[in-house]
């Protein structure tokens, strides 16, 4: 590492240099619509319809929240994370015992079935939403958060990426547990579950993200009001006749800070467990 | 290999989770009792209600008091509400449609009501609520009305309360530009040509940052894009009887070039990216001299942003006789072949449009009676001075052509027709794209 | 974030599978794995099957019928739906940007965030982790909160960006801005996630062979082409699969800013699927567009994995 480090620094200063602005400009663009998000929110309707901008709020209000709570936005807030909670957990187990058996099982149909997942893994549920809407009807789920979470648990992403992370694992290791006399489960919990813990918990903070943004499922499966969720809920405080940014931020601040939040507390977290380097085995 | 049995069990366990964890959806009301408590021993209905944002009908606080005085009357009836928005409410009752989870009631205009969910069988016939008497009533106020809500015979909608849609002016901008000349304040009407004058001399004065801005980024307000086109040279947008759209007509046609030709000379701009909640957004802070899209409810929910006179107009039309779009609101029935829930419902709107309770409901919407008994509902109240304006305007109601077939999917065609001929398509072959596509919907 | 680096996308073991996967097994222990492996595919089966297999096959069988809202009333039309959306000029213009967003931003992210990662991924840990933050914030602020603040900022009138440049420019309005305002907010949306794993991925690439490399005089160029790029080559196919993914399905930002306009300029076939089914309702058409999209899709991802394949073995 060190002689990596001497070696970066022979190279041109010039272009470090032009790495670095460039980094932080980026940055900034990238932290500019959550500060614009937040700062939004406590900013009066005159000031945001304003010709000029105001970079900081300078008379802030509450005026926004006041009228967010008046919806229930708390309840949309608990809604998105039951269905993010409950998509990953399902997700996660579901995903790591199929994804298991597509890498260490040699089975009838492997090849064909692999096949599909990979097809499917990409289409987007608009092309199946009319179908999935009725199904859901029928087995009385349609309006319920089960409805969002159900398909989003059916989507194959997660097998295929249990199955790569399952291939990591030395074959031999199923064997001696096979000859000690293991049975299946407890070879998949005791030996198998272990190496590919930090495949899930990549996987799970996969779904968590991917079930949060998909706004698509959210406004075609929940439609009373105490059904919707954060995301659906900022989206709909648009209406015909009135745009209220300020509403909206107040809206977006309460979706992103949560999540950001818990992010940024994780991130070291994650971090660990990258450097563990699973995938080496 | 049979999938059923697992999948069966699967979901059936599914259910009982799920009920457990997020169990107080819309499913929990249909056992709940009435909130008021005094349940009698007879048997209670549910029902529920989806109300569009009509007035204070889109507020839930007030629909709830409605409730409240409801369940004092018929304690046996349980009313469940859900509140829409219309960005997103057509989705959700389509949802519904397909997922077989509609409401009992619905509040809506005839567009949606009768062309729309009437016309695919999803709606029960009300001609047992329209009597002869209500016929009456209500055609003395219009004859319009009455055939607005009626599909063969067969009545969807039983409406509530009406008002014509118009456009607005900001009064101060007006007058700085000296443009003041061009309107009549006593009639709120003004001709082609001083429209035109108008705009010119707003653009000279640089009273406005921006004179009117012609939205065409979605169905949203569409109905003030349409009255323009349709009032510059007195087009129609169908025929008489509703069976065709007719945008592509001469006088449309000749209406759409004008459009074309201001906003290339900057007398107006047009918008793809806006509907008319952010064209009024402009309007409500100063930036747009004009809105398309006013009534009394826009008026009322900006009341508190706007910094100047909106003042309601017509809309501008060569002969200066605007022929104004309605808007006409009531309730439906989903046909959720349950009898007593749909007596249920019956009883509901006769509450709410006929009786002591009509004046109130009517106040509640913010817009004029469909019955001409009710005389003036907004004599002697607050809102007395504010519905004035647009009572002003009620005479220039034009026909009621929202009926026509293929209604909801010509207004996605209508906002594209004006995106193509804002970015430089030939009117003429725009219009005639429009109609024949919209009238291919018609069945 | 923090995926781990590489699961080993396809690789070696596709050619093991080229010789029966069964070889040197019994028929009784064939037929035991067959079943134990059905066992652990079980759970995920129900899922995979009830709600996107069986859709599917619904939508197939929706996509020959003349269906509207009343779907009782649907009728038979056999092929009419899909002669129809080749004649059909929107439909078209519906592909074409599809195929755009799909061509623009995917090799865009992975480049862009396979620089950002090569820049950052030797700096401290505490400035690598601060910019890793920075690129994933806008994925966790949520797509519809950053979709929502990007409109208000592309407004014409009291939007930053026209009021910084002091331009009156229609960002959205405008059919030649329109698209590209679209790639640009999917782009920021897309980078966190790779930027993450490339980290991770030119951390663990063999410093020994670097060090090497470096002894033998080669190039920092070389280096990265020689070395590097074969290692990291896994990560790579694994983010152009998430970010094919990611900008086909990209939803939330059209419905909410463009509804697919102006003049289609925005418009995806998912958006014009949506539009067909929900704001026109015409179910028959709007799955047999889904038909054809779930097939385009399926060749793509398998190209992708061919491609993946040889490039691997």
């Amino acid at each position: 590492m060190n002689s990596a480090k001497s070696k970066l620094s022979g190279t041109s200063t010039g272009y470090k240099v032009f790495t670095i602005v460039i980094l932080v400009l980026l940055a900034i663009f990238f932290i500019f619509p959550l500060y614009w998000i937040i700062t939004g929110s406590f900013k009066d309707a005159a000031t945001i319809n304003a010709p000029n901008p105001q970079w900081f709020p300078l008379n802030p209000t509450l005026e926004n929240y006041a009228k967010l709570f008046k919806q229930p936005a708390f309840q949309w807030l608990l809604n998105i994370i039951i269905i993010c909670v409950g998509a990953l957990v399902l997700t996660c187990l579901t995903a790591s015992l199929a994804g298991y058996a597509l890498a260490k099982k040699r089975f009838y149909g492997r090849g064909i079935l692999f096949t599909i997942i990979i097809c499917a893994m990409a289409l987007p549920k608009q092309v199946i939403v009319i179908p999935l809407l009725q199904e859901m009807s029928m087995i009385g789920l349609h309006d319920t958060l089960l409805a969002v979470i159900l398909p989003t648990v059916g989507w194959p992403f997660g097998v295929f990426l249990m199955k790569q992370f399952a291939e990591t694992i030395p074959t031999e290791i199923l064997e001696a547990a096979r000859v000690d006399g293991a049975g299946e489960l407890r070879t998949f919990f005791s030996v198998v579950f272990p190496m590919i813990k930090p495949g899930i918990g990549a996987l799970a903070i996969f779904t968590f993200v991917n079930t949060w943004n998909d706004y698509f499922m959210q406004l075609i499966m929940l439609n009373s009001r105490e059904m919707w969720t954060l995301p659906e809920g900022i989206a709909r405080l648009q209406g015909e006749m009135s745009s209220d940014f300020g509403l909206i931020m107040a809206g977006a601040t309460l979706a992103a800070v949560p999540i950001v939040a818990v992010f940024i507390a994780f991130q070291k977290y994650f971090t660990q467990g990258i450097s563990m380097g699973a995938v080496k085995g | 290999m049979n999938m059923k049995k697992p999948l069966a069990l699967l979901l059936a366990a599914g259910l009982s989770l799920g009920l457990a964890a997020c169990g107080n959806g819309s499913q929990g009301s249909t056992e709940t009792p009435a909130a008021g408590g005094n349940t009698p021993s007879g048997d209670q209905t549910a029902i529920t209600i989806w109300t569009y944002p009509i007035g204070k009908f889109g507020d839930k606080e007030s629909v709830d008091a409605l409730i409240a005085k409801f369940n004092e009357v018929h304690p046996e009836i349980s009313v469940t509400l859900e509140t829409l928005d219309y960005q997103n409410g057509d989705t959700q009752v389509t949802g519904a449609i397909t997922a077989g989870t509609t409401p009992d009631i619905i509040m809506e205009g005839p567009e949606r009501l009768v062309t729309n969910w009437g016309a695919a069988g999803k709606m029960v016939d009300l001609s047992d609520l329209w009597t002869d008497e209500v016929k009456a009533d209500i055609a003395a106020t219009s004859e319009s009305v009455v055939s607005a809500c009626q599909l063969d015979g067969k009545y969807y909608e039983y409406p509530l309360c009406m008002t014509t849609h118009c456009m607005a002016i900001n009064y101060e901008m007006f007058e700085k530009a000296g443009a003041l000349q061009y309107i009549d304040e006593e009639t709120r009407t003004w001709t082609t040509e001083d429209f035109q004058a108008a705009m010119q001399a707003l653009k000279d004065s640089g009273a406005a940052p921006v004179n009117g801005i012609v939205y065409c980024g979605g169905t949203g307000g569409d109905q003030g894009t349409r009255a323009l086109v349709n009032n510059l040279y007195s087009g129609t947008y169908t025929n008489a009887e509703h069976t065709e759209y007719t945008a592509n007509s001469p006088e449309n046609v000749e209406a759409l070039t004008l459009l074309q030709t201001m906003v290339n000379d900057g007398l107006l701009t047009s918008d793809a990216s806006f509907v008319a909640s952010d064209e009024l957004q402009q309007f409500a802070n100063g930036t747009a001299a004009m809105t398309f899209c006013w009534n009394a409810s826009n008026k009322a929910q900006y009341a508190s942003q706007v910094a100047f006179t909106p003042f309601a107009m017509a809309f501008p039309s060569d002969d200066g006789t605007p022929e104004l779009c309605g808007g006409i609101w009531g309730f439906g029935i989903f046909d959720n072949g349950d009898q007593a829930r749909i007596d249920a419902a019956k009883e509901f709107i006769k509450f709410v449009c006929d009786g002591d309770q009509a004046v109130e409901s009517v106040q509640m919407t913010g817009f004029f009676p469909v019955r001409a008994s009710l005389g003036n509902v907004y004599a002697g109240t607050e809102q007395e001075a504010d519905a004035e304006e647009f009572l002003k305007l009620m005479p220039y109601l034009g026909d009621y052509y929202n009926v026509t077939g293929g209604w909801t999917e010509q207004r996605t065609l209508w906002f594209n027709m004006l995106q193509q001929v804002f970015s430089g398509t030939d009117p003429q072959t725009a219009a005639d794209d429009f109609v024949s596509q919209a009238n291919a919907n018609i069945k | 974030m923090a995926q781990n680096p590489a699961p080993a996308v396809a690789g070696g073991k596709v050619k093991k599978q080229k010789r029966s996967q069964f070889s040197g097994m019994s028929k009784a222990l064939v037929r035991r794995e067959t079943i134990s492996a059905y066992m652990f595919l079980l759970p995920s089966l129900i899922f995979f099957v009830g709600f996107v297999v069986i859709p599917m096959i619904m939508c197939l069988v929706y996509s020959f019928l003349d269906m509207g809202l009343d779907v009782g009333s649907a009728k038979f039309i056999g092929l009419s739906n899909y002669v129809e959306m080749f004649n059909d000029p929107v439909f078209r213009k519906g592909l074409l940007n599809t195929v755009i967003i799909v061509v623009v931003a995917v090799p865009s992210v992975t480049a862009f965030s396979l620089w950002v990662s090569s820049a950052i991924y030797q700096m401290k840990a505490v400035t690598r982790s601060f910019f890793r933050c920075v690129f994933y914030l806008p994925v966790v602020t949520g797509t519809v909160a950053v979709t929502v603040v990007w409109k208000w900022m592309f407004n014409t009138y009291n939007g930053l960006i026209n009021q910084v440049f002091g331009s009156t420019h229609n960002w959205l309005g405008d059919p030649s801005t329109a698209l590209a305002c679209i790639i640009m907010i999917l782009f920021t949306t897309s980078i966190g996630q790779p930027i993450v794993l490339y980290v991770a991925a030119l951390g663990n690439v063999d410093q020994s062979l670097v060090e090497a490399a470096q002894v033998d005089g080669a190039t920092k160029l070389q280096v990265f082409w020689k070395i590097k790029w074969p290692q990291i080559m896994p990560t790579t196919l694994y983010i152009l699969v998430i970010t094919t993914i990611n900008s086909f399905q990209c939803f939330a930002l059209i419905q909410l800013l463009t509804r697919g306009g102006p003049n289609h300029a925005t418009d995806t076939i998912m958006y014009y699927i949506f539009d067909m089914a929900y704001n026109v309702h015409r179910f028959g058409y709007a799955n047999a567009m889904g038909v054809i999209l779930a097939i385009i899709i399926a060749i793509f991802s398998a190209i992708q994995f061919k491609v993946a394949k040889t490039d691997n073995g």
